[in-house]
């Protein structure tokens, strides 16, 4: 079998190659160690933050607190105090520590994936600086701690969600009753179709209309007639020549012969005076003319009457009324 | 008592193998004891031994070098890649880049470079030393004065363990570099923010750790196939094969065991 002698310089360069890989490797190694270490901020100076806690589970050496989500510190190291509290060592480094000022406000936070958080707030950017060493207290923000009642009203809803989205439930119904009335409204008689629920009533609604539609149409033509009709009635009665002329011309006619009606009584009057005076003895004569009288007087205030009835309805008369002397 | 006779020849023979299987970890352990102490022993370095250290450490890493960091680095973005997608999925994006770093640089780019020069040099070594047995070379070298544990074996344990680190140096740091760039893009503004998860992986223990660990497989993947290559009988050719064979598997089996202890250190 053959083999290579070991010493034979076969290979160029040798010394320099492995010497190349050696100092790559050295390299690569110190530098390794030196950059973990400065990642692990060994290079930076720190100031001090003690938080204490009650429970500090979940909580490591190494850990990032983190300030608007960026990581401004670590936890160093924990302690458990003789009173049972945790001491959380911080080291935070001294260019963000500017962030942190004295009523900041540091929490744990535990969620239900991944590991703890530890985030610092500040409200009151005007505060002095937190000063190094500072000890304040972790408050501390189970997440899992409020499932029980998230679910206890989780449970509700969803029994509601259920009862509503039930086959019989109302929301259910009204939905059905709702397709419905679009169905109808989308149908042949729109929206009329999905007020009135079929679509006969639909059509007999649109007859009616139809109907009301031609019966106002007539009703129009016949107002119209109507106008026309008037205006020949005004004409007739109130015209020139019309009715009413001839009416007046009447009353007036009435008016002289009533006028002649009370002359002749007149004259007749006179004649039962002086018979009266004539023969004031003849007592039955007397009584017989008394009744005559009282009968021309019944006859006069019926004429007057008329007279005034004439009036009232024909306001034309001079004379108003039909005076016995 | 026929029966008896075959138990009791069973159980001689199974007693045997098993004596010999100790025997081999025995042997194993001695050598690589010895190996230990000769390397950190000034007096071992000398020009004839640089020559085949440096002659290891070209066939076992630099001739390697080009292609197994390719391999390295496209076995590491795809890793990062799937470790990235699935952390996103789920909704652990933040946690990505902590979990591709531990998984790559601590775990498996580690295994994978010594499983790399193992399967390569520690089965070149391993035949090399059996065929010297096989052909009585090292009586040969004996009579001259030469002592082929120093000048022969002890250089290529150095070799080797310089090897399996400068490797995985190389390979884990294109895989931070590769890290970076698969999770924040062609930026610096997130440098911040990788160098505190990297700060948080790498913390001294688990530094310490890794160191002894790359150096365990150094060892491991020279010391091994050395061991069992001197285990050969002379004169007989036809057990180079089998030699190769067991010390491969012891190789395996060792390199295993280092992961696995490794494993149980950082997590339980």
């Amino acid at each position: 079998m053959e083999r290579a002698p070991v010493r034979a310089p076969l290979i160029k360069n040798l010394e320099f190659k492995v010497g190349l890989l050696l100092v790559l490797t050295l390299v690569l190694a110190a530098g390794f160690l030196l950059y973990t270490m400065y990642a692990r901020g060994a290079f930076e100076r720190t100031q001090r933050l003690i938080l204490v806690t009650e429970n500090a589970e979940g909580v490591q050496s190494g850990m990032a607190m983190t300030y608007a989500g960026f990581p401004i510190g670590r936890v160093k190291r924990l302690d458990l105090a003789d009173d049972g509290e945790v001491r959380v060592e911080m080291a935070i480094p001294v260019k963000d520590a500017r962030w942190l000022r004295q009523s900041s406000v540091f929490t744990l936070e535990k969620s239900l994936v991944g590991g703890a958080r530890i985030r610092a707030f500040t409200n009151q950017p005007d505060d002095p600086i937190l000063e190094d060493g500072a000890e304040r207290p972790l408050l501390t923000g189970d997440a899992a701690a409020e499932i029980p009642e998230i679910m206890a009203q989780v449970q509700d809803i969803l029994a509601n969600v259920k009862a509503m989205t039930q086959a019989d439930s109302s929301i259910n119904q009204s939905l059905v009753h709702v397709k419905t009335v679009t169905e109808r409204m989308a149908g042949e008689h729109g929206v009329l179709g999905g007020v009135l629920g079929s679509p006969e009533n639909a059509g007999k609604v649109i007859q009616a209309v139809d109907r009301s539609n031609a019966l106002l149409a007539s009703l129009n033509d016949v107002s119209h007639k109507a106008d026309g009709m008037l205006g020949k009635a005004d004409q007739r009665v109130f015209g020139p020549d019309g009715v009413m002329d001839e009416v007046q011309k009447s009353v007036t006619q009435i008016n002289a012969i009533l006028a002649d009606v009370r002359d002749s009584l007149k004259k007749a009057d006179a004649i039962l005076a002086n018979g009266e005076a004539i023969s004031a003895d003849v007592k039955a004569a007397t009584t017989d003319i008394a009744v005559l009288r009282a009968e021309v007087d019944d006859s006069l205030t019926k004429v007057n009457h008329l007279i005034n009835e004439i009036n009232r309805k024909w306001p034309f008369a001079r004379e108003v009324e039909v005076k016995l002397p | 008592m026929p029966a008896m006779d075959s138990l009791i020849d069973l159980l001689t023979r199974r007693g045997a193998a098993l004596l010999a299987w100790l025997r081999g970890w025995r042997r194993l352990g001695r050598f690589g004891a010895t190996a230990i102490v000769e390397a950190l022993t000034p007096a071992t370095y000398n020009s004839a031994t640089r020559s085949v250290v440096q002659k290891q450490i070209y066939f076992t890493a630099w001739q390697i070098l080009p292609g197994f960091t390719l391999f390295a680095a496209v076995l590491s973005y795809v890793l990062i890649q799937i470790v990235v997608d699935t952390a996103r999925d789920y909704g652990l994006a933040q946690h990505a880049l902590e979990m591709s770093v531990r998984i790559l640089v601590l775990e498996i780019l580690p295994l994978l470079t010594a499983l790399f020069v193992g399967l390569r040099s520690g089965a070149a070594i391993n035949t090399e030393v059996a065929l010297m047995i096989v052909h009585n070379e090292m009586k040969a070298l004996e009579e001259t004065g030469v002592d082929p544990m120093r000048f022969e074996f002890i250089p290529r344990v150095i070799g080797g363990v310089i090897s399996v680190v400068a490797l995985t140096a190389v390979a884990s740091a294109l895989a931070l570099v590769l890290a970076y760039v698969a999770v924040y893009g062609f930026q610096f503004f997130s440098l911040p923010e990788f160098n505190r998860v990297v700060g948080n992986v790498f913390d001294p223990p688990a530094i310490a750790l890794l160191w002894a660990k790359v150096f365990a497989f150094g060892l491991a993947v020279t010391v091994i196939p050395i061991s069992e290559g001197l285990a050969a009988p002379a004169d007989k050719l036809f057990f180079v094969p089998i030699s190769v064979l067991r010390g491969m598997v012891r190789l395996f089996f060792v390199l295993m065991l280092v992961e696995v202890i490794s494993l149980a250190l950082k997590y339980i």
